[in-house]
């Protein structure tokens, strides 16, 4: 996958400028990172990568890297 | 997996009612401002809600439905065998079942059955199958499902997870025995271990989680919503991750057992949960948004009536004048799903019925 292409879906997820977030940015440091985002990112891992992710790794999730990782698994 | 394929049996017309108050979702402005206000509703696709006042109960909802429903069809009260009231906002805590109450107040027969069901989102599915079901087998004539719900009643106003989401509606279903009517498909299923993440906790003294002098009081809980635990409870997150997971394949179970193709399928009318998630499972699926109708902008997530309701507001044209295959599809609290193909049409859908506060019952 492709990692600049995934953060650039994430931003858009968050509706933040782009090149504002790289993989070492830490999910608690995003003000954006709420109950919607967590809904969008479920949906952006099922219909963009086929990936159903649980509640409850995206939950152990702290930083881009790791959502990359969860939409990476299979 | 429950499937069941029910013959001889038809919907003979539907009814819906909302009490006449419409809210704006931006009159909560002033509790977590007017960017909050539009960001879920531009994801929930609610811009509208009609809300009940105390002392108008789902029943009332259903009522009124019920009444238009019979002098529509020309239906005799005498002429209906059973009546089944799918509801998760009885008029009593706990005893009598609310159906004995709409028996007598409807006029029906005292040869009637009468029962509730207490299933919310899934519910009038469940409501249509035990309908059907008991016409096929039981040798009944005719049966009404009232389904609905004063669902906005149940969350804290600080709780911006639900307190915008939930609309109050009522419906009545008139199915009746019908030797010529195409069969009609039922799937259904339930997954209890999500019972915690859509409930209300505590509130009675003899239940689970009795109540006591703290239950009421509404703290700021662990996802910063202020909520007691008497207040409705919602998971978002879960919720929507067990959507997306049991939705799909349930739709394709009941299709393959209809025999039906998807593209063959006149409308697909999924319980009114959110924009957001109805879109995506459309997407996912490959359903194109015109046959995904929805009823959310104005009503909201009108809970165990949203199914009939958006029958009866968005597609009730065409299915007064023709017969349309659709896919009824509920899922939600408990939790508990369930979906329909069904043939039906042209039937009776008079338009939606608005309900002031003085015809609540007075009893």
């Amino acid at each position: 996958m492709n990692e600049q292409e995934f953060i650039a879906s994430i931003e858009e997820l968050l509706e933040i400028d782009p090149g504002s977030i790289g993989l070492a940015t830490q999910l608690d440091s995003l003000e954006q990172w709420d109950s919607l985002a967590f809904v969008s990112f479920l949906a952006l891992a099922d219909s963009k990568y086929g990936v159903r992710v649980t509640p409850t790794e995206l939950r152990a999730s702290k930083s881009i890297a790791d959502l990359m990782k969860l939409v990476g698994k299979r | 997996m429950a499937i069941a394929k029910v013959s001889c049996v038809r919907i003979a017309g539907i009814a819906s009612a909302v009490p006449a108050m419409r809210v704006p979702v931006t009159a909560a402005a002033e509790i977590f401002g007017a960017d909050m206000i539009q960001k879920i509703s531009q994801n929930t696709g609610i811009e509208y809600r009609h809300l009940t006042s105390p002392g108008l109960c789902s029943s009332d909802l259903c009522f009124v439905a019920a009444k238009r429903l019979l002098e529509e069809l020309h239906w005799e009260p005498a002429t209906v065998d059973a009546l089944i009231f799918v509801t998760q906002t009885p008029d009593f805590p706990q005893i009598p079942a609310t159906a004995c109450t709409l028996q007598m107040r409807l006029g029906l027969s005292t040869s009637c059955a009468a029962f509730d069901v207490t299933l919310g989102c899934s519910g009038h599915v469940y409501g249509l199958w035990l309908a059907t079901s008991l016409i096929a087998g039981s040798g009944l004539s005719r049966v009404l499902v009232l389904a609905g719900d004063v669902a906005s009643t149940l969350s804290s106003p600080g709780d911006r997870a639900v307190s915008l989401l939930f609309g109050d509606a009522g419906s009545a279903t008139a199915v009746e025995k019908d030797v010529t009517a195409s069969p009609c498909v039922f799937s259904m299923g339930t997954d209890g271990s999500g019972w915690k993440n859509l409930i209300i906790p505590s509130g009675m003294q003899y239940a689970r989680y009795p109540r006591d002098a703290t239950t009421c009081v509404r703290r700021k809980a662990d996802d910063n919503n202020q909520r007691s635990a008497e207040d409705l409870f919602m998971d978002g997150t879960e919720v929507f991750a067990f959507t997306i997971r049991e939705v799909p394949p349930l739709v394709k179970q009941v299709l393959d057992a209809s025999g039906w193709q998807l593209e063959e399928v006149d409308a697909l009318v999924f319980h009114q949960a959110n924009k957001f998630m109805l879109t995506h499972l459309a997407k996912t699926m490959k359903v194109p948004l015109t046959k995904v109708p929805l009823s959310l902008k104005e009503y909201g997530n009108t809970s165990s009536a949203s199914i009939p309701l958006t029958i009866t507001t968005q597609l009730r044209e065409e299915i007064s004048s023709r017969s349309l295959r659709l896919l009824l599809v509920g899922f939600g609290v408990g939790y508990s799903w369930g979906a329909c193909a069904i043939q039906c049409g042209p039937l009776v859908a008079p338009p939606v019925v608005l309900v002031d506060k003085s015809e609540a019952w007075s009893c």
